[in-house]
């Protein structure tokens, strides 16, 4: 049972990345009610950003992180302005494949930009380890784990307490009763956006120094967010986070017993179990708005 | 009669075609047309008559190739029984998502598909004594039609038209039969057709199953043409997507539409791929990103695809016509 710290402390620290990711999109599930299916091609495009910055300018990804934040909050509210805003009144049609056609097209824009290849940005500290009770872990994922807490954290008291936060939550309520009390729900759905893009560019970010980077990297996060945000219950900021770390248990304890080749099953067939046990999540009310549109 | 007219004169000239044409660039892209076309039409039965939309179709078509190859390599069967147990196991996975429609609507219901390929994806890719893992599968050649090894392609045009065909009247008979309105007003407001009195929970599982099912036969019949099969592409999400992109660029709901739309994307594809796709394969992607943005600009502007496009412009023409 030596292993159990180990194991524990595996699961917390990817499960602040993957709450980042998760709180991203059921951030903008919940305001404006888009899944966005091309969340992963812009967490792929944060762990560019870090692995070119470091490549060409010789950013420290960290350096690279502070940079990211305005530059996916340009990119998330570019991309709203462009796509995603002349559709959001549209039917949930047009809004799904809309967000497809965008993953596909950044996803492919990659591949011509950047090719196939796998990249890795290495950092001089990059094999520095540290050791603690008995477990041991790497600083890129101490790192990661720390700022993705504190983004989260962040944003958590930006929803809370600021007066955009508030008008964000109004027009997640009812955003016809908001527009009737004068907020301007478009300019909320293009901050939404934009800021949903900014977590997941910054988890990226934080990605890039620890995993391989290529032009479909996105997908493999992006479809545990997924799997958390449902399991949270969409729109549900605190029960993505939760939801994370249940998904980081189940992905760091399930590997050590079965073995690292069927997690990905696991998760999904949880995936699958609570969509027909609890389609509203685990912690959510079954509300008509977020089922039955 | 004259509305089943452009449809009479596709698939005719797609059977009168390899008897003019012998080409066999030609002939492999009319082979691709109508096999894509044909999944895109079953997709379609599902997305656009039933309103169902699936990002988890190769699912289906996923087991539908791996029931030919494996029927075939490991107890030498007939793809055409692999093909019939591919569709049937298909038809098993399709009652389940159809309970789970019942359940989820809107985004749920699409995660969900996406889900499901996704555990097939990992169950092909890494049950190794079963499927041969992430290697996949090469479909071996045995001659004769009853083995589908055709080196003759007019014959797999023949084929498959057979099969686009009866998609199509699947299709043709949701448009015109009682069960087709029926699932039209359940697409429509899912509440209201049941407070009508229709059995709108039994009516689009069945769509979802039928449409798992000539999926998977799609499957299996490309397993045979192509030799080979490769988890990570016949479960793709990707794939998936091709078939939904067909049927909306050609019009959701429509008898022809998904044919079209085959017609224009595969078209459209070979094209860049020969012009963008050479030296070193650097542009290799060029051709999705075309797919990405085709897809964004088609269900701003154009929803109803090329059928309703068309469509309109001919009622226009026609009504200038008939009004002085």
């Amino acid at each position: 049972m030596h292993a159990i710290p180990q194991l524990i402390v595996s699961t917390l620290l990817l499960a602040g990345v993957y709450a980042l990711i998760a709180v991203g999109l059921t951030l903008i599930f919940g305001v404006m009610r888009v899944v966005n299916f091309a969340h992963g091609e812009f967490l792929m495009l944060g762990m560019y950003l870090a692995v070119g910055a470091f490549a060409f300018l010789r950013f420290d990804p960290y350096l690279t992180l502070a940079v990211s934040l305005p530059i996916g909050f340009a990119v998330g509210w570019m991309s709203y302005r462009g796509v995603m805003g002349p559709i959001i009144h549209g039917s949930h049609n047009v809004q799904v494949f809309t967000t497809v056609g965008l993953s596909i097209a950044l996803q492919n824009l990659a591949l011509v930009l950047f090719t196939a290849d796998a990249r890795f940005l290495r950092t001089e500290y990059y094999a520095v380890v540290v050791r603690v009770a008995g477990a041991a872990f790497n600083v890129a994922q101490i790192v990661a784990f720390v700022v993705a807490v504190a983004l989260t954290a962040g944003l958590f008291a930006f929803m809370r307490w600021s007066y955009t936060g508030k008008v964000m939550r109004a027009t997640a309520q009812d955003r016809h009763a908001s527009a009737l009390m004068g907020i301007d729900t478009d300019r909320v759905y293009a901050l939404t956006w934009a800021v949903g893009i900014t977590c997941v560019g910054a988890a990226g970010v934080l990605l890039a120094p620890i995993y391989p980077v290529y032009p479909t990297a996105g997908l493999q996060f992006v479809l545990i967010a997924y799997v958390a945000v449902v399991l949270g219950g969409l729109g549900d900021m605190v029960g993505a986070v939760i939801a994370a770390l249940v998904i980081a248990t189940v992905e760091v304890f399930g590997s050590y017993v079965i073995g690292t080749a069927w997690k990905e099953v696991l998760y999904l067939l949880l995936f699958i179990a609570i969509l027909i046990v609890r389609p509203a999540g685990l912690f959510g009310q079954r509300g008509a708005e977020a089922l039955g549109m | 009669m004259r509305a089943l007219a452009p449809a009479a004169v596709f698939f005719a000239s797609a059977a009168l075609a390899p008897l003019v044409v012998h080409d066999a660039f030609f002939l492999d892209g009319l082979v691709l047309i109508l096999l894509w076309g044909t999944t895109a039409a079953a997709w379609n039965v599902a997305g656009g008559y039933a309103g169902q939309i699936s990002l988890g179709h190769s699912a289906f078509f996923g087991l539908g190739a791996y029931g030919a190859a494996i029927l075939g390599t490991r107890w030498e069967l007939s793809p055409w029984l692999g093909l019939v147990a591919g569709a049937a196991v298909a038809t098993a996975i399709g009652l389940v998502i159809g309970y789970l429609s019942n359940r989820l609507r809107g985004p749920y219901f699409v995660l969900a598909t996406i889900a499901f390929s996704q555990v097939l994806l990992l169950g092909g890719s890494r049950w190794r004594a079963f499927t041969a893992g992430s290697e996949g599968i090469p479909v071996p050649f045995r001659p004769g039609f009853w083995t589908l090894g055709l080196v003759d392609k007019r014959l797999w045009v023949w084929i498959l038209l057979a099969f686009a065909v009866l998609a199509y009247l699947v299709a043709l008979y949701l448009e015109r039969a009682r069960r087709g309105y029926q699932l039209a007003a359940v697409r429509e407001d899912e509440d209201a057709a049941l407070s009508l009195g229709v059995p709108a929970r039994r009516l689009k599982v069945v769509a979802i199953c039928v449409s798992a099912a000539l999926t998977a036969a799609c499957g299996a019949l490309w397993a045979q043409y192509v030799g080979f099969v490769d988890p990570f592409y016949v479960f793709s999400i990707d794939l998936s997507i091709r078939f939904a992109l067909a049927a909306i660029v050609g019009g959701l709901g429509t008898a022809l539409g998904p044919f079209l739309g085959a017609a224009l994307v595969t078209t459209v594809e070979t094209y860049l791929r020969a012009e963008f796709g050479g030296i070193g394969g650097r542009f290799i992607g060029t051709y999705l990103i075309v797919y990405g943005c085709a897809l964004i600009v088609m269900v701003r502007w154009l929803p109803q695809g090329l059928v309703g496009w068309i469509g309109a412009r001919w009622h226009r023409g026609a009504a200038a016509r008939t009004t002085p």
